[in-house]
């Protein structure tokens, strides 16, 4: 029989056997071990969110006739929204390539988008991130740029078979060459640290001194295209104040970021035709 | 079976009183550490593990007195490593480059001390590979720059690529990842919107390792790393080095034994220095620069506000751009501004005889005496004879009968021989030293000429060696001979003179409460003086001034009255005779605002570079633009009078 004081010592001396076995492991088998780890936490995650459609749907079935007849009146108006919105969409395209046309400006189609559904949403303080039901088997690489109707998402960070990871532009991970909407000289964006469930919010430097912006006069900050990861024009949100930097050279300030980002159901993914 | 002993070794005996004497001894010596001695040990523990990296306070901007930048900074983007982030992959490439060495058995190892360079090399140009990929550049990495870094410097950033394009900028902050060791690093570095405007009064800035921090800024005798910063060589960034120098910020980190980063400590933002306004007006300064440099001339002008004394204009030519001194000069550049002579700065360096402009004060002098009136004539013959030597008039022009105002208007040297004798040196000497001449004009910029000269009999005994002549005063009454003076001193004696005082104290600096001059008044009569102004003004309507004001139509300042006077100077050279050309002006002649004097250096000997053709446009184009710009200080002409009102 051990004596008494090795079987109380005997759960830390088991730890650090462990630990000192993994230390030891080659860098193959860790990594290996973290991409299982991973490719099996991942088909959960992604049973879970197509469980949750599934329980939103039969939720949908057990509503009355009545309930289901509004919602479909209510979908009706929102398909014929769409549809016209669609048309004008096709108007402004048309009239966009005629004056491209006239201007002999080369046209933008250098992407194609992917959308995908958001399976996880993970947002805290030190970081604020996505996971998405789309992965290299759908032509999502690292870098790629992630929009949804309000602008820029952020960016895809990893990219699994058939899930990916995006760092979201409220993420102080993230930061992109921006420009102020009507200026072309180009800006840094950074992305905040937002506490869950607060109103995300991110920073702009290196703001021209000739730039202002206040709350009465916000401003609104857009993509500079010129960080070759991020087409031109995609809108990350609101200037709201600027301020000059102690050493007079340029200004910084806040940006308020679209309120949506915490509650983002769907994206779609800038696949670069040409890979970046 | 244990043994215990029960009984003490007399044996060990002997060694325990030493033992437990030098246990008391160290437990004492402890207790005085801790107690007495913590300080001192806390200190040298700080100074050993901590370092602190100062960064200089961006300069302050320099504007005209419009509010117009004359001297900004620009933001200079550079791509820098972090080396001490890089420990661990230097050991890796160590580990992996000794690897290799040993797998091929080579006979000519390299010792650890190569092998760490070759490895720190290795990462450190994998690094700026991948920025040369980003920006589609080739730049290579200068091994000797590294090592140099490396040994001195590591806590500082290694700078990979300097002078980044705003889109290179844009790229590299979007592509890189903010916690990279690669980092895109900002620093100030001096812009000149203008180029050479004003080039040597506002001077220029060289690299300054010795950056100064505030006695009240942490960890004074800790090991120190300055980032370079500017300090003023010249002009007015020299000057006002104290205002417009920022104040340094820094940082102060933990490190390691090896002296690699751990954590920082303490943190303070530089801050930009003040900034300074100065009196010129760049819009009249570019009206003068511009038409200096058709010319392709040396030459110096300088206005100045007539009531103030605030230099309006200050230009040098030639000149240099300042640009090409930011962020550092080039020798090519620097050999191009020796050969031209660029480095003087003519307005207050600069010393030429003052030639017929000096007139104006023989006149004053004269009128002290009572040697000149208003109605005082000569008889110009083209010559006048002192003892057995003729002078000549102003072209060997014979005037005939000449009264003051024409002899000012037309420049009649002979008028200027007699009465500059009747006057007599001594006399002409005191008044020119109570306008100022002689001495510098205490302008804020360094390098004023000390060596301005107003000569006099005791001055020739003195330095010459021989008396005084009648010839020296001849030559004296018209501004040549040993006289010399700055441009910048006969702009201020000409502000003197159109407020009617002797003296007049320049200055650089904008100040909008700047009270008027009091200077101590001329002293001659009311008439002495109109007749003076009459002249002046003949000078620009029908004397040797009139092709730039009067003559041709095109050149003609609507409403404005100008009193003006040229000047010719001549020096003998081994090449042959070379002019130096005046021009003295103020305006309006009813209410003086503005004073110039501008002077351009004939380059060519036997060439006539006159007053007249030279330097009077100059002044020309300066008072038109600040005619352009103040109409309303220019006052109305005199309402016509109704003949029938007049009779009655």
């Amino acid at each position: 029989m051990p004596p008494e004081r090795f079987d109380t010592t005997r759960p830390f001396i088991t730890l650090g056997v462990l630990i000192l076995v993994w230390l030891l492991l080659p860098t193959v088998v860790k990594r290996w071990s973290k991409i299982s780890f991973y490719e099996l936490q991942a088909p959960v995650e992604v049973s879970a969110s197509y469980l949750r459609e599934l329980q939103d749907y039969w939720s949908w079935r057990s509503r009355s006739k009545t309930d289901i007849y509004n919602a479909y009146q209510d979908l009706a108006g929102v398909a014929a929204q769409y549809a016209h919105a669609a048309e004008e969409n096709a108007t402004l395209r048309n009239e966009v390539q005629k004056l491209e046309n006239l201007l002999r400006l080369p046209t933008f189609s250098a992407y194609r988008t992917e959308a995908a559904r958001v399976v996880t949403r993970d947002l805290n303080a030190w970081w604020q991130r996505l996971t998405i039901r789309k992965g290299s088997r759908h032509g999502i690489t690292v870098g790629a740029p992630v929009i949804f109707a309000g602008g820029v998402v952020g960016r895809v960070s990893e990219v699994h078979p058939h899930t990916a990871v995006v760092d979201m532009i409220s993420s102080n991970r993230l930061r992109l060459a921006a420009s102020f909407d009507g200026d072309d000289r180009p800006v840094s964006f950074q992305g905040g640290i937002n506490p869950p469930l607060s109103r995300p919010e991110a920073t702009v430097e290196f703001v021209p001194l000739d730039l202002y912006a206040t709350p009465a006069q916000p401003q609104a900050l857009i993509t500079s295209g010129l960080g070759g990861v991020f087409p031109r024009g995609l809108r990350l949100g609101t200037v709201t104040q600027l301020e000059p930097s102690p050493d007079g050279l340029f200004k910084s300030g806040r940006v308020r970021l679209d309120p949506r980002l915490n509650k983002l159901t769907e994206v779609a993914v800038l696949i670069p035709l040409e890979p970046l | 079976m244990v043994q215990s002993h029960s009984s003490i070794n007399p044996r060990l005996q002997f060694f325990y009183l030493p033992i437990a004497l030098g246990g008391i001894v160290l437990a004492m010596g402890l207790v005085f550490q801790q107690t007495f001695r913590s300080d001192l040990a806390l200190e040298k523990e700080m100074v050993q593990s901590q370092r602190r990296i100062l960064v200089p306070g961006p300069r302050g901007n320099i504007y005209d007195r419009e509010g117009r930048i004359l001297v900004g900074n620009r933001p200079r983007f550079s791509v820098v490593l972090s080396l001490d982030e890089l420990r661990s992959e230097f050991y890796r490439e160590y580990i992996s480059i000794r690897k290799a060495y040993r797998a091929v058995d080579d006979v000519d190892v390299p010792v650890s001390a190569e092998m760490w360079q070759i490895a720190r090399f290795s990462v450190v140009e994998r690094y700026l590979g991948r920025i040369n990929r980003a920006l589609d550049r080739r730049s290579e990495l200068d091994a000797r720059s590294l090592r140099r870094h490396f040994n001195a410097q590591r806590l500082l950033p290694y700078t990979l690529i300097e002078d980044l394009t705003p889109d290179e900028y844009a790229r590299l902050i979007e592509q890189l990842p903010v916690n990279s060791p690669l980092q895109v690093y900002t620093t100030s570095t001096r812009y000149y919107p203008y180029g050479a405007a004003a080039a040597h009064a506002l001077g220029y800035v060289s690299s300054n390792r010795d950056i100064e921090v505030d006695e009240d800024f942490p960890g004074a005798d800790l090991m120190t790393f300055k980032m370079a910063g500017a300090h003023g060589r010249n002009g007015l960034e020299s000057e006002f080095e104290e205002h417009l120098q920022g104040e340094a910020g820094g940082t102060i980190y933990r490190v390691d034994p090896s002296g690699y980063r751990v954590e920082s400590l303490e943190r303070r933002l530089p801050v930009q220095g003040d900034n300074l306004i100065t009196s010129l007006d760049i819009d009249l300064q570019l009206a003068a620069e511009s038409r200096m440099r058709d010319y392709e001339m040396a030459g110096a002008a300088v206005a100045l506000d007539v009531m103030t004394g605030e230099v309006l204009v200050m230009a040098s030519l030639p000149d240099y751009d300042l640009n090409d001194f930011s962020p550092r000069l080039s020798q090519r550049v620097a050999t191009t501004i020796n050969e031209q002579g660029a480095w003087l700065n003519r307005p207050l360096q600069g010393l030429y005889p003052p030639g017929s402009a000096f007139k104006i004060l023989i006149t004053l002098a004269g009128m002290e005496a009572g040697t000149i009136g208003p109605e005082t004539t000569t008889k110009c013959g083209g010559y006048f004879r002192v003892g057995n030597r003729l002078f000549p008039c102003h072209d060997g022009h014979a005037h005939g009968e000449i009264a003051l105002r024409t002899a000012i208007a037309k420049s009649c040297n002979v008028f200027y021989y007699e009465h500059g004798q009747e006057t007599g040196a001594a006399q002409i000497a005191a008044t020119a030293r109570r306008f100022g001449f002689g001495q510098p004009t205490g302008i804020a910029l360094p390098h004023e000429s000390n060596g301005s000269l107003v000569p006099d009999p005791a001055w020739k005994r003195a330095r010459i060696g021989s008396g005084w002549v009648p010839g020296d005063t001849a030559n004296l009454s018209i501004g040549q001979g040993f006289m010399l003076v700055t441009p910048l001193q006969m702009a201020t004696f000409t502000a003197s003179v159109a407020r009617g005082q002797t003296l007049t104290q320049p200055h650089l600096t904008h100040n909008p409460e700047r009270p008027v001059q009091r200077g101590a008044p001329i002293g001659i009569a009311p008439g002495h003086y109109a007749a003076l102004l009459e002249g002046m003004e003949e000078c620009t309507i029908s004397g040797t001034a009139r092709t730039s004001f009067t003559t041709i139509p095109s050149m003609r300042i609507p409403g404005l009255r100008v009193a003006g006077k040229t000047g010719t100077a001549q020096k003998r050279t081994p090449e042959g005779t070379i002019n130096f050309a005046w021009f003295i002006a103020f305006a309006p002649i009813e209410n003086p605002q503005i004073a110039i004097a501008v002077m351009i250096e004939g380059d060519t000997p036997g060439e006539e570079t006159g007053g007249g053709s030279f330097s009077a446009p100059v002044a020309h184009d300066i008072l038109k633009k600040w005619a352009e710009k103040h109409p309303e200080r220019i006052p109305p002409p005199p309402e016509s009078v109704d003949p029938q009102v007049a009779s009655k």
